[in-house]
C-alpha cells in the first residue's frame, strides 16, 4: 500500500529565489508527522503544494498514491486543510460558516445537518453556533477551522502552523484533538518552528532548512542523541552542598560543569558510551560525593535541530551556496544537487 | 439554530453571500433611506396637487435615486467582494471544495445583484401610486428600469472583477471615481429633455427600429463585458489546474465573428468602424495578452489526447500570454474583413489610420509588459493601467500641441499609439505619412511580441512535456 504523502524530488522556485529545493520524503498512513523549519525554509510552500494550491517547477508529490499535479480535485477529497492564517467572514455566525461549507462540500439537507452537529461536537463548538465567526477568540477560530477541515471526513489533515497565536489553554486543547484524530486512524502532517509542542504529538518529524529536508526521524531519537560533539548531558543530585559537585568536575578529564541547581548540577559527558557513565558515577561516589540522583538528561529539540543545521554547514559547505538552476525548458535538472 | 433558510438547489456561495449581505449596514441603510426619500417625494407630490408633467418629473425623481442606489452604491459594494476573500486567505479554503473559481465570482455577483433586485422590487408600489399623477408610458418606462437593472449588474460584474486584481489603483480608485462618473453621465445621457429626439420613456418603449437596435446592443455590450470581466476575476482566483481562458477565447472568438458580420453588411458609418470593433475586441486583448497562467497538466493533457488537430488548438486556447498573442491574431485577421469589405466613399484613410491605432493602443500594453518583463498576477492590472496612461498621456499631449499650434511633439511621441489618432483628427499632416507610421508601429509591436510569444509558449510545451516524462 502506498504511503499517505509521497514527496519526491519536489522543487518549487520563485524567480531566482528557491523556494522548495529538491525535497523527498513519505509519511505513512495513520501517523502524525511534525513539519520543522525557520520562517522561510519552505514549509508553507511544500504543504500549499500538497494541497493542490500551487503548482511546483518540477517534481511529483502524491496524497494516497493519487498524483496532487494531475488530479487536483481527486486530492482535494482527501485533504482537510488548515492555512497558517485566515479571516473570518462578517456578519456570519459560527453555524452559518459551519454550513456554507458544507454546502460547498456538496453535503445536502439532513445529512449536511448531522455533518455539521458531529464536527461541532468533536471542536466544542455548540455552545458557540450563534457567535459571530468574526469575534471569536484566536483558539475558538482554530477550533472553527479544523471543524471546518473535518467537514468532509478527510484521511489527510495537513495543517500549517495551527498553534502559532494560541495561549497555552488552547493549545493543549488544539494536541488533544489532534492526538484524538490520530487515534482515528488520520494521516496529519503539521508544521511548526516551535519544537517542544510537535515533539509532544509526532510520530516522526521532518526537518526543512533552505527549501531542503535535513533530517527525517522520530522525536525521541533526536532528544536521545548526542551533541555536535559527541557529548551527553546528565543531571546530578547531591545529598550536601551542591558546590561539591562543580569543585570535583573541574578536576575530572572529559567532563564539563554545565550549570548549578538546586541540589546539584548538570554535568556533560563527551561520549555517550553508557559505561563510561557508569564510571563517572563509580568515580563520584568513591570520591564521596552524596549522589541521589544520576539521569541522562533528554535534549531539546530546539538543541538537536540548530546541531543538525550546524552539522549540516560543517560537512557540506557547498549547502550555502545555492545549486544549479535546471536548463532552460527542461524540469529536471542535470544531477539533483542534494539527497538527504 | 436555523440551516434551511435557503434551498440546497441555490449555490452555496449565493447563501453565504446573501446571509452577509442581507446584515450589511449599506444594503440596509440603501433599503431604508430609498423607501424613506421616494415616500417623502410622493407625499409632497400628493400634498401639492398634480400639475401637467408631474408624473413625469416624480419618475425621473424615483428613477434618479433608484440609480444612485443601483448604480453607484450597490456595484461599489462588489469593489471588495474578492479582495477581502484573497486577503483573509479563504479563497483558499473554499476552492478546495466543490466550488469551481466561476461559482465563487458569480456567487459574490448574484448576490448583490440581487439584492439590486429586491431594491427594484420595492421601488414598484411608488411608480404604480406615480400612475395617479398622469402622463406615464407604461412599457417606457418598465424597460428603463429593466436597462437601469442590468447596467447595474454589469457595473457589479466590473467591480467584482476588478476586485481580484492586486492592484489597489484598479480595484478601488477606478472604480471608485469611474461609477459615480460613469453613473452620472449615463443619467443625465438618458433623463436630459429629448433623448435622441424623444422623451427618455418613449425612447425605451422601443417604439422605433433605432431604439430596439440600440437597446439590444446595449443589453449585448452589457452581457459581453459582464462576462468577460467576471471571467477576469476568476482567472485572477482560480487555482493553477482550472482553465478558464479556453471558454473565454471561445466566446469571444463567436462574438468577434458575429460583430465582424454585421459590420461587413450593414455598418455604413465607416468612421465609426474602428470604435466599433475596438470595443469588442479590447476585453479580450487586455486578458490574452497579460494573462499569467502557468501551462498545468490536466489542461495539456485534455488538448494532447485529441492529437495533432488538438495540439493546434492549444497553440490559440491554452492559457497563458503567448497562445493569448497568437489568439490575437486570429481576431486582428478577422476584425480586417470590414475594413476591406467596408471602403469609404469618399475615398479617405481615417477609418484604417483609426483602426491601426487603435490596434497598436492595445498592443502597446502587452509590448511594455513584456520588454520589461512585468510577470506575476499584477500584468493584467498593469496592462489596464498602461492602456489608460497612454490614453491620458495623449490627450495631454494633443491638448499642448493644439495651444501650440505645432504638430513636431505630437510625431516625437508618435510611438505612443493614441497620439496617431490625434494626429490624423488635427489633420495637417499627410495622412499618408500618418497611415505608414501606424502600420509600422503595428508591424514592430505584433514583431516584439511574436518573438516572446514563440519562445514563452516552447517553454511552456517543452515544461510540460518534461513534466509528464518525469513521472
Amino acid at each position: 500500500m502506498s504511503a499517505a504523502i509521497t514527496v519526491h524530488n519536489l522543487y518549487r522556485f520563485f524567480g531566482p529565489l528557491q523556494a522548495v529545493n529538491g525535497v523527498s520524503f513519505e509519511i505513512p498512513h495513520g501517523s502524525v508527522c511534525g513539519f520543522v523549519g525557520a520562517n522561510g525554509a519552505g514549509k508553507t510552500t511544500t504543504m500549499r503544494i500538497l494541497a493542490s494550491l500551487d503548482y511546483p517547477t518540477m517534481g511529483h508529490a502524491e496524497i494516497c498514491g493519487i498524483n496532487v499535479i494531475h488530479h487536483p480535485a481527486e486530492v482535494r477529497r482527501l485533504i482537510g486543510w488548515m492555512p497558517d492564517h485566515f479571516g473570518n467572514y462578517d456578519n456570519m455566525t459560527v453555524l452559518e460558516y459551519l454550513d456554507f461549507y458544507a454546502r460547498a462540500l456538496g453535503y445536502k439537507g439532513a445529512e449536511r445537518r448531522q455533518r455539521i452537529d458531529e464536527v461541532m461536537d468533536f471542536t466544542d463548538l455548540v455552545p458557540l453556533a450563534d457567535r459571530f465567526s468574526n469575534k471569536l477568540s484566536k483558539g475558538m477560530t482554530q477550533r472553527l477551522c479544523l471543524g471546518r477541515s473535518l467537514l468532509h471526513d478527510p484521511q489527510v489533515l495537513i495543517m500549517d502552523e495551527p498553534a502559532a497565536g494560541l495561549d497555552p489553554k488552547a493549545r493543549v486543547e488544539l494536541k488533544h484533538l489532534i492526538r484524538v484524530l490520530a487515534k482515528e486512524g488520520k494521516t496529519i502532517f503539521i508544521s511548526s518552528h516551535i519544537l517542544s509542542e510537535l515533539g509532544e504529538m509526532c510520530d516522526s518529524l521532518l526537518f526543512i532548512n533552505n527549501g531542503r529536508i535535513v533530517h527525517h526521524g522520530d522525536a525521541e531519537s533526536l532528544k536521545k542523541s548526542t551533541d555536535l560533539l559527541g557529548g551527553v548531558l546528565y543531571d546530578v543530585q547531591l545529598d550536601g552542598d551542591p558546590q561539591a559537585l562543580s569543585d570535583w568536575a573541574v578536576l575530572q578529564p572529559n567532563i564539563e560543569f554545565l550549570e548549578s541547581r538546586k541540589n546539584g548540577g548538570r554535568i556533560r559527558i563527551d561520549t555517550e558510551d553508557p559505561n563510561k557513565a557508569a564510571d563517572v558515577l563509580a568515580r563520584m561516589v568513591k570520591d564521596q560525593l552524596r549522589v541521589v540522583d544520576f539521569h541522562r538528561e533528554q535534549r531539546n529539540l530546539e538543541d538537536a535541530f540548530i546541531d543538525i543545521l550546524a552539522n549540516l554547514e560543517k560537512n557540506q559547505p557547498a549547502f550555502t551556496t545555492p545549486p544549479p538552476l535546471p536548463p532552460q525548458g527542461s524540469l529536471l535538472p542535470a544531477e539533483p544537487p542534494y539527497e538527504p | 439554530m436555523h440551516l434551511f433558510d435557503f434551498p440546497d438547489r441555490l449555490s452555496p456561495m449565493l447563501v453565504k453571500e446573501l446571509r452577509q449581505g442581507m446584515r450589511t449596514k449599506a444594503f440596509v441603510g440603501v433599503f431604508l433611506a430609498l423607501q424613506i426619500i421616494l415616500g417623502v417625494i410622493l407625499l409632497s407630490a400628493g400634498a401639492t396637487s398634480a400639475s401637467y408633467g408631474a408624473g413625469e418629473t416624480i419618475s425621473n425623481i424615483i428613477f434618479i435615486f433608484f440609480s444612485i442606489a443601483v448604480l453607484i452604491i450597490q456595484p461599489m459594494r462588489g469593489i471588495t467582494a474578492l479582495s477581502s476573500e484573497v486577503k483573509g486567505n479563504t479563497i483558499d479554503m473554499m476552492v478546495l471544495t466543490r466550488l469551481s473559481a466561476w461559482r465563487i465570482v458569480t456567487g459574490k455577483w448574484a448576490s448583490i445583484v440581487s439584492q439590486s433586485a429586491l431594491l427594484l422590487v420595492t421601488i414598484i408600489p411608488y411608480l404604480i401610486l406615480r400612475y395617479f399623477f398622469g402622463g406615464m408610458n407604461l412599457v417606457g418606462e418598465i424597460v428603463f428600469l429593466a436597462v437601469l437593472f442590468l447596467s447595474s449588474a454589469a457595473l457589479t460584474a466590473v467591480t467584482v472583477g476588478l476586485s481580484a486584481s492586486s492592484s489597489v489603483i484598479l480595484r478601488s480608485l477606478i472604480p471608485m471615481i469611474g461609477l459615480p462618473i460613469g453613473a452620472c453621465f449615463l443619467l443625465v445621457a438618458m433623463l436630459s429633455g429629448p433623448f435622441r429626439g424623444n422623451s427618455m420613456s418613449s425612447f425605451f418603449a422601443l417604439d422605433t427600429e433605432e431604439s430596439r437596435i440600440f437597446v439590444s446592443l446595449y443589453l449585448a455590450a452589457c452581457a459581453y463585458y459582464g462576462f468577460f470581466m467576471l471571467s477576469s476575476g476568476t482567472s485572477l482566483i482560480a487555482p493553477y489546474a482550472e482553465n478558464h481562458s479556453t471558454l473565454r477565447r471561445l466566446i469571444s472568438l463567436a462574438v468577434t465573428i458575429i460583430a465582424a458580420i454585421l459590420c461587413s453588411m450593414s455598418f455604413t458609418n465607416t468612421d465609426a468602424l474602428p470604435f466599433f470593433l475596438t470595443l469588442v475586441l479590447l476585453p479580450v486583448f487586455a486578458i490574452s495578452l497579460s494573462e499569467f497562467a502557468p501551462l498545468a497538466a490536466p489542461t495539456y493533457r485534455k488538448f494532447a489526447k485529441r492529437g495533432a488537430l488538438g495540439q493546434f488548438a492549444g497553440l490559440f486556447l491554452f492559457p497563458g500570454w503567448a497562445s493569448g498573442f497568437f489568439f490575437c491574431i486570429v481576431l486582428i485577421a478577422i476584425s480586417a474583413a470590414p475594413f476591406l469589405i467596408n471602403q469609404p466613399t469618399s475615398g479617405g484613410q481615417d477609418h484604417l489610420i483609426n483602426g491601426l491605432a487603435c490596434l497598436a493602443s492595445m498592443l502597446f500594453p502587452a509590448v511594455i509588459i513584456n520588454v520589461f518583463r512585468i510577470n506575476g498576477p499584477q500584468r493584467v492590472s498593469n496592462y489596464v493601467l498602461i492602456l489608460i496612461g497612454s490614453i491620458i498621456l495623449s490627450s495631454i499631449l494633443a491638448g499642448i500641441t493644439d495651444s501650440l499650434s505645432n504638430e513636431n511633439l505630437l510625431w516625437l511621441f508618435c510611438w505612443i499609439p493614441p497620439v496617431l489618432m490625434f494626429l490624423e483628427e488635427m489633420g495637417s499632416a499627410s495622412n499618408n505619412d500618418v497611415l505608414v507610421y501606424s502600420f509600422i508601429i503595428c508591424i514592430i509591436y505584433i514583431g516584439t511580441l511574436l518573438l516572446r510569444a514563440v519562445h514563452a509558449y516552447r517553454k511552456s510545451i517543452m515544461d510540460i512535456r518534461a513534466h509528464s516524462d518525469s513521472e
